[in-house]
């Protein structure tokens, strides 16, 4: 059953050496580049963070001395970990590999456009390394909230270089949108119905329909943020009839459906891998689906929860904190599905499974402080606490990381054509999973007592935790670690992978070719009329 | 290690510092190790603490439920124990109960919710009225009913700390005003965005330039109240604290009456605390006149 | 197959246009947002911005039931601007439908002529919608020569609706507040002046 394998027509030339991977239009090279991509800003970011974690280690001033340089911090990190690494990794790098794949099709349908998307998110990321160097660097957080990001406050060309890293950034996500889009509405292979792709394809085509309609609303104010730094405009000056509030509503409507753009090719990627290592199909697969659209319909009227401390009247909190407890309900049913299709299974823990296991735990903790921090009355006390930096990390970075490792793992062998070493995952998984929890879950207990994010220094009795925190933060450096030597040791001496190496579980098509998986696939559609649906 | 052992005691130790010292006042910020919210002291924040103990309720019953179902997963369905899996897909009743039920537990707590939410939002006549004004990196404080006192309130250095002031928190003019009066605050900004924020009284708002935002609080209990701003506003933004004292009536009203005479003068405001040490003094001199 | 490949090319074409079109929509959404929120704030009175530009017609009169909102007025300047600016102090009574007028001052004690402007709103932020401004200082913008004095008068209503409203029958008290800030075309001189003044 290897499609592909043998079809190796001379129409097609494989481009070699240099040419290959500049010039790429391969969906599988392309991928691999975002991947690479990803795993070098994931390193810049990561050390960004571990850097902050050390200054607040203790009270008092470490390390950092210059303020400003930790704001960039923070700043950068956001950007980073946000638009660098989860983005390019789940979407550009899984989602180009995968999609044709498992929709059966030969290769994305602008495969061009495809190698445009690829370059500008690389042009992006050398745009935001160029705004951290210069003058005193964006100190804005990654929120950009105006009259801080204005001239007044950030004169040097900092600010303008992170807002066009942005727009270079959004200009190849929305051209990657509606690469993804049209691939699947068009270039499903015969059979291949709506209701029978996979869920991560499921979650790639809702994410690419968030970005689709998201994105173009941050790239508007965005440049008029840049108009008003640069050309005189007064779109949210106040002394010239504009509006900082309205930088923040039209932010958000974007910043909301971005935290699901984040989380949501998660989804798909923890239900491939529950199901193929239950060794049962996805249970209730319509809901699913569903619940992923629906998730995605309802993030786009939440927005203000983000503001709620700015002096919004209470009819505009009383809707806002409502609209985003109904959240919870399509989330739930993702969480009791995900532990349905696990009930009578015939469960095999290998290493990407204990990744999407400890990712519903954590996304779990980190749902239910959200149901916390939708109350607009106990914004109170939560907002802009480190709460809140404990509950999106939960919720959505650490989440997103731990499907993006268990996702690795469970395509690397399609990938590379190489076994990881599963006893050292394991001991890997372990390793993060202990450091992650103990870095983050005492921060819930400093922003109940009251500390702020993004400070340099804190009052004496935030000391504690903190310190516990910065211990869970040298766990997880060295569990970021042992990930790469993970990596290092199966590419270079893993075992030979076989086109499929989990066994029954995996039934969707990138399992039916070779690992790894060869340059052309697909050139003759499968055809899935009348076999089982991917449920 | 032992300069970190080292400043584990002396947390503690201000603690200690901070309670002997009591005569003064009585601070009320988070403790070392602290995991659950200060103490609220005014209507609305024992009403957010209220319900807030509602939602923590159902937050950890859901998480000791899920784990409870991925524990039994854990033993239950493994390879071994469950070598042929079932092949079931669907369960309508088991869908509708999981849809059903959430929604459920969400409208217990939303209807408590929007009822706290108006609550807070509903502001009392007013007693008094004060200004509060973000300023990079620094607050400003107004009494427009008593005056025109104005004043700023900033930071003391670590090294100017008297003993018992906690660092990072205290400032040369601390916000004064008296317990168990209705006050409403105005609140907006000189230059960016700022958030003024009391954790023990459950404040927080934005002060944005250019508009003017309306809270209100009532302290029940005297003594001194910290906080620090709560929105980015660049470089020093983890070094401007909000320190608020909450005095009788009477002491208020001497403390102003001071205020406007020195204010007039050279602009100055008297110290809060020689002002209170005084009015203790001239009682102790009273009592012992009368004996 | 080369016919039906072609077909899917066209096809995907297509899709992407109707696409592109779509990012394009909400682009323009963006750009649309600005005048749409100003006009949604000024109908609703969201964000506490009261009704402006009132004509004196729509004046109702008191409805003489005794019932009174006191109004305290609040006075800002932002810091680039060299000028004193005072509120009316104390609160005031008003009587629902009846007019009102509160004389500010604004004083320029810098040493040059600048033009100023100022930004309103209005608190408790639901009460704003019922606050008709009749005539006011910050419809335009105001010129001050250096060291001179000048009334800043508003006029102004309570729309007695605010009585019967359900939501605001806690409304007892509201201010209305005032910022100057230098116009923009004063800013941009300040700017210039700082840079070559900075050197």
């Amino acid at each position: 059953m290897a499609y592909g394998a043998a079809e190796h027509h001379d129409d097609h030339h494989n481009p070699t050496g240099w040419r290959r991977w500049m010039m790429s239009t391969n969906h599988k090279d392309i991928g691999t580049m975002y991947l690479i991509i990803a795993m070098i800003a994931s390193l810049i970011g990561g050390a960004m963070s571990w850097y902050i974690r050390l200054e607040l280690a203790e009270p008092g001033i470490q390390y950092i001395d210059d303020f400003q340089f930790y704001n960039v911090l923070v700043t950068a990190h956001g950007f980073l970990m946000v638009f660098f690494v989860v983005m390019p990794a789940m979407i550009g790098g899984f989602g180009n590999w995968f999609v044709p794949l498992m929709i059966g099709a030969p290769d994305m349908a602008f495969p061009r456009l495809n190698n445009i998307s690829l370059w500008l998110t690389a042009a992006a990321l050398i745009m935001l390394v160029l705004a951290g160097l210069t003058g005193g660097g964006p100190g804005t957080g990654w929120t950009v909230y105006p009259p801080l990001s204005s001239i007044d406050f950030h004169p040097d060309a900092a600010v303008d270089f992170a807002i066009l890293s942005l727009h270079l950034a959004g200009a190849a996500s929305i051209l990657g949108a509606i690469n993804f889009i049209v691939t699947i509405f068009n270039m499903r292979a015969p059979g291949m119905t709506i209701h029978r792709m996979p869920l991560f394809v499921w979650a790639i085509l809702v994410t690419a329909f968030l970005l689709l309609l998201a994105l173009p609303v941050l790239a508007g104010a965005l440049t008029m943020l840049l108009t008003d730094r640069n050309f005189g405009t007064n779109f949210f000056n106040v002394a010239g009839g504009g509006d900082p509030l309205l930088w923040q509503h039209l932010f958000w409507f974007f910043g909301h459906p971005e935290v699901y753009i984040i989380i949501i090719p998660a989804f798909g990627i923890v239900s491939q891998i529950v199901s193929t290592f239950s060794n049962k199909p996805v249970f209730g697969y319509l809901g699913m689906a569903y619940a992923m659209s629906a998730i995605g319909v309802v993030g786009f009227v939440v927005w203000a929860h983000h503001m709620f401390m700015t002096g919004l009247g209470a009819d505009a909190r009383a809707y806002f904190t409502a609209a985003t407890m109904v959240i919870a309900v399509p989330t739930g049913v993702k969480i009791f599905s995900w532990l349905a299709t696990m009930w009578g299974g015939s469960i095999d823990f290998k290493a990407p499974m204990l990744w999407a296991f400890g990712f519903i735990f954590l996304f779990v903790v980190g749902g239910v402080t959200g149901v916390a921090l939708a109350n607009a009355g106990l914004d109170y006390v939560f907002h802009d606490t480190y709460f809140v930096v404990a509950h999106f990390h939960y919720v959505m970075a650490i989440a997103a990381i731990f499907a993006m490792f268990g996702g690795f793992l469970y395509w690397l062998p399609k990938m590379s054509g190489k076994m990881y070493h599963e006893g050292f995952a394991q001991l890997q998984f372990w390793v993060f999973f202990i450091g992650v929890n103990v870095l983050f879950f005492p921060q819930h207990f400093s922003g109940m007592a009251g500390m702020p994010r993004r400070i340099p220094d804190y009052p004496d009795a935030y000391y504690g935790w903190n310190f516990v925190s910065s211990i869970g933060a040298a766990i997880t450096v060295v569990g970021t670690f042992m990930f790469f030597v993970l990596v290092w040791q199966a590419l270079r001496s893993g075992a030979k992978a076989e086109a499929n190496p989990w066994g029954e579980g995996a039934t969707t098509l990138e399992w039916q070719v070779p690992s790894p998986a060869p340059f052309h696939t697909f050139e003759d559609q499968p055809d899935m009329t009348g076999k089982a649906p991917a449920e | 290690m032992i300069k970190r052992f080292a400043l584990f005691a002396i947390t503690a130790m201000t603690g200690l510092a901070v309670a002997a010292g009591e005569a003064l006042a009585q601070q009320y910020r988070s403790e070392p190790w602290q995991m659950w919210f200060q103490t609220p002291r005014s209507p609305s924040a024992e009403r957010i603490n209220e319900f807030h103990n509602l939602v923590f309720f159902v937050e950890a019953a859901i998480v000791i439920f899920v784990l409870a179902l991925m524990a039994y997963i854990t033993i239950r369905f493994t390879k071994k124990r469950n070598p042929v899996p079932s092949k079931t897909t669907h369960n309508t009743l088991l869908e509708v109960i999981w849809t059903g039920v959430p929604i459920l537990i969400l409208v217990v707590i939303a209807v408590p919710s929007l009822k706290l939410l108006y609550y807070v939002d509903a502001h009392p006549d007013p007693d008094m009225t004060i200004k509060v004004i973000g300023n990079q990196w620094y607050w400003s404080y107004e009494y427009p009913d008593h005056g025109e006192i104005a004043f700023d309130s900033i930071l003391i250095p670590e090294e100017d700390l008297q003993p018992g002031q906690p660092r990072l928190l205290t400032v040369d003019n601390p916000l004064v005003v008296p317990a168990n009066t209705n006050i409403r605050v105005l609140q907006t900004s000189n230059d960016v965005i700022h958030n003024w924020a009391v954790p023990a009284l459950m404040l927080k708002l934005d002060n944005t330039p250019g508009r003017v935002n309306e809270t209100w609080f009532n302290i029940k209990d005297e003594g001194t109240y910290y906080g620090m701003c709560s929105e980015l506003c660049g470089v020093n933004h983890g070094f401007m604290p909000i320190q608020v004292e909450a005095v009788s009536q009477a002491e208020f009203e001497a403390w102003v009456t001071r205020a406007q005479e020195q204010f007039a003068e050279n602009g100055d405001i008297p110290d809060i605390y020689a002002v209170l040490e005084e009015i203790e003094n001239n009682d102790n001199r009273l009592a012992q006149l009368a004996e | 197959m080369a016919n039906s490949r072609r077909n899917v090319g066209s096809r995907n074409r297509r899709l992407g246009l109707v696409l592109t079109a779509g990012v394009a929509g909400m682009l323009g959404l963006a750009f649309a947002s600005v005048p749409l929120y100003q006009l949604f704030c000024q109908v609703t009175g969201y964000g506490g911005t009261p009704r402006t530009e009132v004509a004196r017609s729509e004046l109702t009169g008191a409805r003489g039931d005794g019932q009174m909102i006191r109004v305290m007025f609040d006075a800002n300047v932002n810091k680039r601007l060299e000028w004193q600016f005072d509120a009316p102090s104390g609160e005031r009574a008003v009587e629902p439908g009846v007019e009102s007028l509160a004389v500010y001052t604004a004083k320029n004690i810098g040493d040059r002529p600048i033009v100023g402007t100022a930004t309103f709103n209005v608190t408790p932020v639901k009460a704003a919608q019922y606050v008709a401004k009749m005539e006011c200082f910050c419809f335009t913008e105001q010129k001050l020569e250096a060291g001179q004095e000048m009334p800043m008068p508003v006029s102004f209503f309570i729309d007695p609706a605010i009585l019967d409203d359900p939501n605001t029958q806690d409304v007892h008290d509201i201010v209305l507040s005032y910022t100057f800030h230098p116009s923009v075309e004063a800013t941009a001189a300040l700017d210039a002046e700082r840079e070559t003044g900075g050197s």
